[in-house]
């Protein structure tokens, strides 16, 4: 009968730590995966953010001071003047965003390519984003209608860059725990915004 | 037995979420370590960009500063340091450069380079401008005046409503009233500057005056001068000259002769009307009179065109009040009034005239009127249309010995702004 007893304790004194350690498990898993997503997502915001906004400072560096720099402003693409490799010959930079539909080889539905095209080169990916939005102000504050007409162009003081980062993959949620309009994935995210980015070359 | 298991158990346990809890620790470290560095990498180019502002400062008060400035902080708020310097890279080109060093955590020293480029142009056309005064007077700019080219004042410039600078437009004063207040509702298409350094008119019109004497026309007299575009062919243009309106010719200038340097001096007022092909200034130790239209043969909105006309008068550029110019006046050339203005006779009596239009540019001392309004209403003289010849945007391109202003002061050419590429991941 004792001996009876003791399987019985054993087993559920075991069933409850094996319980434990599964739980342990998922909410390590969770945590890891959460913490990774989190330093993944700001990895690619600050090597995106830093190259965004190197090159948007020096936008108009060897254009003639009589020559439009911005050529083409809307919401999520731009291109501008820049001697970019200061050897003497203006450089044409555009900036666009891509499609969600370009990226679907990633959990993350909503994230989607920032290209950057130099001259007639090729079209280069700089990263993944899920938000890229430019606006544009002038030496007043005027926010200036999108796309900025041809006319305005010169107009730009100041460009506004919002970007947002997510990760692509994250771990699902438990389907009980999504409620209505929410996603089924925990999602790292990170925002950059640069409220003031002034190229000095625009104020000659 | 069961208390050593238990034991070695707990033990167990500790050392699997130890483990675990420290590679969360790790990824949370890293995370925010990103953002750190962002952070350094921003203090950094700050740094560099407050040695320029500083070097800058130092630099404009006094010009022949080329010694190296360095500042150090070491606050709670701010580390690091940064040193501006700048070099001569030609006879008419330096270079501010601000290096600066951040102490970062993670990475070592952080350093960051701004580059300041100048340029220091002896001598500028006053044509580069679409319109100038060194005295705007009680004049102002209001709905409907559009100006393209860049627009310059030595005085203040006054604004009752929303006329559209197309290019960048100075003052060594002020705006009246600022830029974006009161009745000020100015569009400006390439930004503004106030308090610019003055840009001082020629004392006298030396330069011409010995232009003409040597390899130039000079005539003591009042003179009339007709332009005429010769043949369809380029460059092959004349300038009949008369010493009365309808007196014969007493000199027939070829613009087309190499010998010619282009330009036509009068001692006292010069008067001009035609059609001009080629290159030419005509100008007045008085006044210039315009008593017709002054046309290029290629007009260059149309096309390409080297036709080139300079109006200049130590006094005044005036439209004459006559028959040909009551019905519209066309002039194109550039202007230039010393001591004077560009104005119409009679502006307030002559009655309606039309509109007067103008391809080049206007320099002149004091703002000159062309006719009255009430409101837009025109009561008076010519309604304007002036526009800027956008050839003459080109330094290299003006009238021949049109004068000239010097630069004073190193003008910022180029800015360049060093930034990190990011790290291999």
């Amino acid at each position: 009968m004792s001996a009876l007893f003791d399987v019985i304790a054993s087993m559920l004194f075991g069933g409850t730590l094996f319980m434990i350690v599964l739980t342990a498990n998922d909410i390590a898993t969770e945590n890891q995966s959460t913490y990774n997503g989190d330093m993944l997502v700001q990895e690619m915001l600050t090597s995106t953010a830093q190259l965004v906004e190197g090159e948007f400072r020096n936008m108009g560096f060897g254009v003639p001071e009589h020559q439009r720099t911005i050529t083409y402003a809307d919401s999520t693409a731009i291109s501008f003047l820049c001697d970019l490799n200061r050897d003497g010959n203006i450089d044409t930079l555009k900036y666009t965003l891509g499609g969600t539909d370009e990226l679907l080889d990633t959990q993350n539905e909503m994230d989607r390519f920032l290209k950057r095209k130099v001259n007639t080169g090729q079209i280069m990916s700089v990263g993944a984003v899920t938000t890229f939005k430019l606006r544009y102000h002038t030496r007043d504050g005027e926010v200036l209608p999108i796309p900025v007409p041809w006319d305005r162009l010169t107009e730009i003081h100041v460009v506004e860059v919002t970007m947002e980062v997510q990760n692509p993959y994250a771990p699902y949620r438990d389907a009980a725990m999504v409620k209505s309009g929410e996603r089924n994935a925990l999602y790292s995210s990170s925002l950059w915004q640069q409220t003031r980015l002034a190229s000095q070359n625009s104020r000659r | 037995m069961g208390g050593r298991a238990s034991i070695l158990l707990v033990m167990g346990f500790a050392f699997v979420l130890g483990y675990v809890s420290m590679n969360l620790n790790k990824f949370a470290t890293e995370a925010v370590g990103n953002m750190t560095g962002y952070f350094e990498n921003s203090a950094s180019h700050n740094l560099a960009l407050a040695g320029a502002n500083a070097g800058l400062a130092k630099f404009y008060q006094d010009t022949t500063w080329h010694s190296a400035i360095t500042q150090s902080f070491n606050t709670n708020s701010m580390r690091g340091s940064f040193t501006a310097q700048v070099v001569n890279l030609t006879a008419n080109k330096a270079m501010l450069r601000s290096i600066s060093s951040y102490p970062s955590s993670a990475w070592g020293d952080l350093h960051d380079t701004v580059e300041v480029y100048f340029n220091r142009t002896s001598q500028n056309s006053f044509s580069l401008f679409a319109w100038m005064t060194n005295f705007e007077g009680n004049v102002f700019w209001i709905d409907q005046d559009t100006v393209w080219g860049r627009v310059h004042s030595n005085g203040a410039l006054h604004v009752n409503g929303k006329p559209v600078f197309m290019q960048k437009a100075t003052t060594v004063k002020q705006f009246d009233p600022k830029p974006g207040t009161g009745t000020n509702k100015a569009i400006f298409k390439e930004g503004y500057e106030t308090g610019v350094a003055t840009i001082g008119f020629p004392t006298d019109l030396s330069e011409i005056v010995s232009a003409s004497t040597s390899g130039g026309k000079k005539y003591p007299g009042e003179i009339w001068v007709t332009l005429s575009p010769g043949t369809s062919a380029d460059g092959d243009g004349k300038a009949y000259v008369r010493s009365t309106k309808t007196g014969p010719i007493i000199d027939s200038v070829s613009l087309s002769d190499p010998t010619f340097n282009g330009v036509i001096l009068g001692e006292q007022n010069v008067n001009i009307q035609g059609t001009l092909d080629g290159a030419l200034t005509v100008s007045s130790l008085k006044s210039v009179w315009i008593q017709d239209d002054v046309l290029y043969e290629s007009n260059p909105l149309a096309g390409s065109s080297n036709d080139i006309l300079g109006l200049v008068a130590n006094q005044n550029v005036t439209v004459a009040d006559n028959v040909p110019n009551k019905t519209n006046c066309v002039v194109q050339g550039a202007i230039f009034a010393r001591s004077g203005s560009f104005l119409a006779e009679n502006y307030n009596t002559r009655g309606l005239c039309g509109t007067l239009q103008l391809l080049g540019s206007i320099v002149q001392d004091t703002r000159g009127a062309v006719g009255t309004f009430s409101g837009s209403t025109l009561n008076s003289g010519f309604s304007k249309r002036y526009r800027f010849d956008p050839r003459l945007q080109d330094p290299a391109f003006r009238p021949p010995y049109f004068p000239g202003y010097g630069v004073k002061t190193y003008a910022i050419t180029n800015w360049w702004e060093s930034y990190r590429v990011p790290r291999p991941s």
